[in-house]
């Protein structure tokens, strides 16, 4: 199986599932009890957590709080900052953001929030001049991702918190989910007040996460509970899990293995762009900022779930924008948000590469790619264009 | 991707491609899935369906039911073509196993261009008619003349009542209007 498909998820280290073991056999007992068998729970918890707060490069370890997934640091983040600051009505945040933020935002919307959605060009950048005029007194929070999960785009996030901070009173929050484990990150030069992570995006599996919360910053809990993670964050700590997303941090921690996941994704970009005419980088071209594993290529004028399921037959687990494959059967919102043509977010797919993926895979992938790209070129009713596209590229 | 059918109909589709001096063209699309069809048919003067071809760039059950209708229609005559085109369940989601109810427009999308195109036919078949009586049914060729007198010595009211007295209007039904024209004038004059 080629699995590229890692900005979904990804596989589960062997190097976790020998971490997290003895916490589901041999050790077991709620870390908050008093007796030895929870205190070596505790201890284990406290460990994840100072290898969370190493890869994140947190001043301190209590500013990382455990949770349950990306989606629910996304939440509280920002419902925690509106409840603790409930005169400011304002949220600032962008057209691209993943579900989590983006529905969360739209809901809120509708309960009498104002949000000021930010837009993005061709390239996926956002343009931080709209930004700076965004915002007011009455600002609660700015909520940008650092990279975005369909593109790879990497937004500014030491820029933005320098104009968050010498314009306003807003806190900014920062949706860190697809970054964590494949770009470097140093929280403590940043100014960012909040900033999500979810396990299963870097080998842990899924059903963990952490938020991050600069020291001094406020917001009302979530879960409210037993008084866990120091009182802010209710519910039995999922020590497994936890365990598990500590051994991940310090697995991607290492500068092992980035390289290769790179210098695979440009080799299959490249050579991808270069060879099928009808084939164009969703994205900006500009490698230092996306992601090093993602590739988001548009096949125009030919169906994305089309590929995608002539990729899966092949063996390659890869994901599309098309509106036909989304559960919504509503094309990519970011490809939406970039001005993609129709004709070409209905054909993208999404390579995202990860740390198990070699070079047969690559190999394997460029040599079953292009011809399925042409059965669907000479099935498509976009005749005419695609001779036209197909004689340009001569 | 389920059925050994849907498997055959989508990674080996039939008829894909364009019918070379088509006797009908016609398109389908959807504007909240994206996809896109285009079938086109080729006829033989008894009406029959002599080769249909399909391309289209939408999801692999579009393919699918392409595929499969563009194979049944041939051999069929247009009015039993548009028959099929009417009913995408029995057409297309019944003859699979297993085919997802979150699927059934791209049945009903194929089904939807395959129509059209009948009607396409039909509507120029009538436009270059060159007989006595102008034919108002193509597809079973039914005169303006036989419309008349049907609803004249029955004194029918609607257009089903005309079909079910002299078959006009029971294929591809672009005759509709032209049959509702008809039962307003005549019926008008009394």
């Amino acid at each position: 199986m080629i699995y590229l498909d890692n900005n979904a998820t990804t596989r589960v280290a062997p190097e976790v599932i020998a971490a997290m073991q003895p916490y589901l056999t041999e050790f077991y007992g709620n870390p908050s009890s008093a007796h030895s068998l929870g205190r070596e729970m505790k201890s284990a918890v406290e460990r994840a957590r100072e290898q969370v707060t190493e890869l994140l490069g947190a001043a301190d370890v209590s500013e990382i709080v455990f949770t349950s997934c990306g989606s629910e640091s996304d939440n509280w983040a920002i419902r925690g900052v509106l409840e603790h600051n409930p005169e400011k009505k304002h949220i600032i945040t962008t057209f691209v953001e993943h579900e989590a933020v983006r529905n969360l935002c739209a809901r809120l919307e509708l309960q009498g929030y104002e949000v000021t959605w930010l837009e993005v060009d061709g390239k996926g950048e956002l343009d931080l001049e709209s930004l700076r005029a965004a915002l007011r007194p009455d600002t609660a929070l700015v909520s940008v991702m650092l990279a975005n999960n369909e593109t790879g785009v990497l937004f500014p996030i030491g820029e933005i918190g320098r104009i968050v901070r010498s314009n306003s009173n807003a806190l900014f929050h920062v949706d860190g989910v697809q970054a964590v484990g494949k770009v470097p990150i140093d929280l403590s030069q940043l100014e960012v007040d909040l900033f999500a992570l979810s396990g299963h995006k870097l080998h842990a599996p899924q059903g963990v996460g952490a938020l991050y919360i600069k020291t001094g910053v406020e917001l009302a809990p979530f879960i409210i509970g037993g008084g866990q993670e120091s009182g802010r964050r209710g519910g039995t700590s999922a020590v497994p899990n936890i365990v598990a997303l500590g051994a991940a941090c310090e697995l991607v921690g290492s500068p092992e293995g980035h390289e290769l996941v790179r210098h695979l994704r440009d080799q299959l970009e490249d050579e991808i762009l270069s060879h099928i005419p009808n084939a164009s980088l969703n994205g900006t071209p500009d490698r230092t900022k996306r992601l090093p594993n993602t590739s988001n290529i548009s096949f125009e004028y030919v169906e994305g779930e089309n590929i995608l399921a002539h990729l899966n037959e092949a063996g390659i687990s890869v994901s599309t924008g098309s509106a036909c494959h989304s559960s919504t059967r509503e094309s990519s919102p970011t490809l939406r948000a970039m001005n993609v043509p129709y004709t070409a977010a209905q054909g993208s797919i999404r390579f995202s590469l990860g740390r198990y993926n070699s070079e047969q895979d690559i190999e394997q992938t460029l040599r079953v790619l292009p011809g399925i790209i042409e059965k669907l070129v000479k099935m498509s009713p976009y005749d005419k264009e695609l001779r036209a596209l197909y004689a340009a590229h001569g | 991707m389920c059925s050994a059918l849907i498997n055959e109909h989508f990674f080996s589709p039939k008829n894909v491609g364009n019918i070379s001096d088509p006797e009908a063209v016609a398109g389908a699309g959807s504007v909240t899935c994206g996809a896109t069809l285009r079938v086109s048919l080729s006829v033989d003067e008894s009406q029959r369906i002599t080769g249909a071809m399909f391309k289209s760039a939408g999801c692999s059950y579009l393919v699918a039911a392409s595929s499969l209708l563009t194979e049944q229609v041939k051999g069929m005559t247009t009015a039993e073509a548009a028959v099929l085109g009417q009913f995408p369940k029995r057409s297309v989601v019944e003859q699979f196993d297993g085919w997802p109810a979150d699927r059934n427009h791209c049945a009903a999308l194929a089904c939807e261009a395959l129509l059209s195109a009948v009607k396409r036919y039909s509507d120029s078949v009538r436009e270059e008619w060159t007989g006595d009586e102008a034919l108002i049914c193509t597809c079973f060729c039914v005169s303006e003349r036989t419309i008349e007198n049907e609803i004249k010595t029955a004194g029918l009211r609607t257009i089903a009542e005309v079909t079910r007295a002299c078959n006009a209007g029971a294929g591809c039904r672009s005759c509709y209007s032209l049959i509702e024209d008809i039962l307003e004038t005549v019926n008008s004059e009394w």
